[in-house]
Formats: C-alpha cells, structure tokens, sequence
C-alpha cells in the first residue's frame, strides 16, 4: 500500500465519521429538537426510549473516530503540532473547533443526555435541567460546526 | 447567549458571524505567516506537478 494511498484511505475514513457525526448533530438540531413539541406525549417515548439512544450512539463514536483520524491525518501530512500551535491558521482553527466540539460530545451532551433520556438514575427534577443543558451544548456545537467546516473544506481547497 | 443558542435561526447567523470573522483572522495571520507562505508555495508545487 503506497503512503499516497494510506493518505487517502484516512482522509476518506476522516470525513465518512465526520459525516456521520455532523448529519446527526443537524438531525438533532434542524429535525429532533424542533419537533418534539408536536409530537403527542403517548408517542413521546418512540423518540426519547428508540430514536435518540440509537443516533447518541453513532453520534458520539463518529465524534471519536472523526476526531481519532482527524489527528492521524495531520500528523501524516506534517502540521498536527504547527496546526494546534495555529502557526497554520488555515487549518489550525478548524482543528480547535472540532476538538471543542468533540469534548461537548463526550464530557457535556452524552452525561447529560443519560440522565435526560433515564439512561442513568437521577431525581426527576436534574432530568428537565440536564436535557436544557444538552440542547444547549449542541446548539453551541451546531453553531461551531459552521466555521469548522469552513475550516476544513477552505485548506482542502487552497482557499486562502 | 442562551437566547441565541435556543433559536435555532440565530444560532445559524452566529455560525456565519463567526466564520467571517476566522476567515478575516485566517487571512490576515496567513499574509504575515512566513510558515503558511512557504505551505502555500509547496502545495502550488504539488497542484503543478498533477497537473
């Protein structure tokens, strides 16, 4: 297998659980979260007891391996401490972003939404709190998500 | 900022505030970026070479 080819095979795994971890993040915000109003509360549980559970879990291990490759990728092409140092801006800042974000994912959304969706045992009051709290992490990571993609798709394109 | 974090309208203009305010940030570190110049010139060295 030539170092060219190694190149493109983690790119490629790179952005397929990018994808997988964006497209979820959007499903959650642009879908999910929007509608759960309208949803009548008999039918409540489809969402909070199959639905969510089943796209938390691709969502935070895409997170992980978008992440995981992410840094392989960079280390591959050279930049990963200069990029991190932002002594290569272009890149740099979309790399901080998704490290943000993917510390949202696994320290903020995921602990939250256990206790929202009575993964894990808590009072009935902390479960309305920590479900707020986890709306508004991934409406911060929703919001990060664009300049993050900037980012990325402006160095892959000799943007600047 | 919680007021905008829960509209999701809102939340979206933040994004793209904020993107233009990286690419301007990007821009400007970049032209005084003797590093990112010299990354520029290799990958247009790459870019020719495919060509």
């Amino acid at each position: 297998m030539s170092d060219q080819f190694l190149l493109f095979l983690v790119r490629y795994l790179h952005v397929i659980s990018g994808v997988m971890w964006i497209g979820l993040l959007w499903y959650f915000n642009f879908v999910q979260i929007p509608n759960m109003g309208k949803i009548p509360d008999e039918q409540k549980p489809a969402i909070s007891k199959v639905i969510a559970p089943e796209a938390l879990f691709w969502f935070r291990w895409g997170a992980a391996f978008t992440v995981l490759f992410g840094l392989i990728l960079a280390w591959m092409n050279g930049y990963l401490v200069d990029a991190l140092l932002l002594k290569v801006p272009e890149i740099g800042f979309g790399m901080w972003l998704g490290l943000i974000m993917a510390f949202n994912v696994w320290f903020v959304i995921w602990p939250k939404q256990q206790i929202a969706l009575g993964i894990k045992e808590a009072d009935a009051d902390a479960k309305p709190k920590a479900a707020r709290t986890a709306m508004l992490f991934s409406r911060t990571n929703t919001m990060l998500s664009i300049p993050m993609l900037f980012s990325m798709v402006s160095m892959q394109n000799n943007f600047y | 900022m919680s007021k905008i974090l829960e509209s999701l309208p809102l939340t979206i203009v933040a994004g793209v505030v904020l993107t233009v305010i990286m690419a301007f940030l990007t821009d400007s570190m970049t032209s005084s970026s003797g590093l990112s110049g010299a990354m520029k010139d290799a990958q247009g060295q790459i870019s020719d070479m495919t060509k």
